[in-house]
């Protein structure tokens, strides 16, 4: 009896240990709806000189204590780049929807998307600098999980602690852009990708 | 009893542990790329460009229009370009229109029927994308040929008074036929002229005209699209024959497509 109750706190152990804890009373990205963008390559200078959408999304942080607050409560925003693949494209192209003409040469590739992350206070890393997906899947870190809690109000790189767009706009809102550069060498058509932003607490 | 009530409060805990999960939410930006296909041909030249010949020498040595038309490509996709000669086909489809001829001639040698292929075309440099090509002459670039030795290399692409593209035996100015994928075979890619090295381009020619009576006045530089077969008058319409005087017009379409 005595071995079977070690074993049973053994496993309950090992449960807590695997297990993990909430910290934040709330975590939400405002608003999480879908946005559309369209970029319409029909003249040479797009081609040339690539197509910009500036902010063509803000994502909006905001994580709040529990009713107790935790000290631990902090968050991790990433960016995954997806091609719908179940369809059968490739991994590093975008999914083609339709194609004009005779379609002889190759379809875009992912990494001709390139993708800028910015807020007033620089609170990413990679802030103000174009990234690039290569295959589907692939993710990019804005502010990377599990790092020391970094408290709003600070102004500072991988600011991750409790708080809102709306108290601390210039760390809790990120402005999206992006850049398509397809060149010359590619099937003109009509091809789609989607960025998934996804906000998740610290465990 | 008390060994159970433990054990099923430590799986309850350890159950109510492992449901616990972090607080997410997630957003998605979706990025649709239209890519619509550029060809712009970009085209300096005269409205009309005249051959007047009222010299002998002219007839003996032809006339020639340097750099009457300058062309200039800007491409998103990989392409061809070619010239073809058409008329509004009064006299046929593969002829020049009379406007009119001098004199009342009757004569039966006298022929109104000069075809369009009598017209030289000269562009400034070689096609870089016709490697694939099989006929003796892949394009227009090289130099006219001397009055007195007649050569279907600069004569123009006439195909029954359409616009359909040359085949591998045709002339190209870029490009070729065939989809071979294989750049330099049969294509030029997409680029610009705005982009690249001036007048040295793949994406910029000069073309000069020519056109050589000669005398009596048959044309000998005219040939069928493969360059090879002989379109002058007397081949065609029997010794003695000669140009019939008057004034002739009809059009060079340059046409840029996508590689095929």
């Amino acid at each position: 009896m005595k071995r079977f109750l070690t074993s049973a706190f053994a496993l309950l152990a090992f449960t807590f240990g695997s297990s993990a804890q909430i910290h934040c009373g709330t975590v939400e990205l405002v608003p999480n709806t879908t946005t559309n963008a369209l970029a319409t390559f029909n003249n040479f200078s797009y081609y040339e000189a690539g197509y910009t959408i500036n902010s063509v999304a803000r994502v909006r942080v905001r994580v709040t204590d529990q009713a107790i607050p935790d000290p631990l409560c902090s968050w991790s925003l990433i960016m995954s780049v997806e091609n719908n693949p179940i369809a059968g494209t490739p991994a590093n192209e975008w999914e083609e929807l339709a194609t004009y003409g005779s379609g002889s040469a190759a379809n875009p590739t992912i990494d001709m998307l390139q993708i800028r992350v910015r807020n007033a206070c620089a609170t990413s890393p990679i802030n103000g600098v174009f990234q690039n997906f290569t295959n589907h899947g692939d993710v990019i870190d804005i502010i990377s999980p599990l790092l020391p809690v970094t408290p709003a109000g600070s102004c500072v790189t991988n600011v991750n602690g409790p708080g809102d767009y709306i108290s601390n706009y210039d760390e809790y809102n990120f402005d999206i852009d992006v850049r398509i550069n397809p060149g010359f060498a590619v099937n003109p058509g009509i091809f789609q990708l989607n960025i998934k932003f996804r906000l998740e607490e610290n465990p | 009893m008390n060994t159970n009530k433990l054990l099923s409060t430590a799986v309850a805990l350890g159950l109510g542990l492992t449901s616990f999960g972090q607080l997410i939410d997630e957003q998605d930006v979706t990025i649709t790329m239209d890519l619509q296909p550029v060809l712009q041909l970009d085209m300096t030249t005269p409205n009309q460009i005249e051959f007047v010949f009222d010299e002998i020498n002219e007839y003996y040595a032809g006339i020639t229009q340097y750099g009457a038309t300058i062309l200039k490509v800007s491409s998103t996709v990989s392409w061809d370009l070619y010239a073809v000669g058409r008329s509004t086909g009064t006299n046929g489809p593969e002829f020049w229109d009379q406007q009119i001829s001098y004199g009342t001639s009757a004569n039966p040698n006298a022929i109104g029927d000069l075809p369009l292929s009598l017209l030289e075309l000269r562009q400034n440099q070689p096609n870089n994308g016709a490697l694939a090509a099989g006929g003796a002459f892949p394009d227009y670039s090289q130099a006219f040929a001397a009055s007195t030795a007649a050569s279907g290399g600069n004569s123009l692409y006439v195909n029954g008074g359409t616009n359909t593209p040359p085949t591998t035996n045709d002339k190209y100015i870029g490009g070729h036929a065939g989809t071979s994928g294989t750049p330099g075979q049969d294509f030029l890619p997409g680029g610009s002229y705005l982009t690249s090295a001036g007048t040295a381009s793949d994406y910029y020619y000069s073309i000069d005209y020519r056109i050589l009576p000669s005398l009596p006045a048959i044309f000998p530089m005219a040939h069928d699209a493969d360059g090879v077969t002989p379109e002058d008058l007397v081949t065609v319409n029997g010794p003695g024959t000669y140009a019939e005087p008057g004034v002739y017009t009809m059009y060079v379409q340059y046409i840029l497509l996508e590689d095929q």
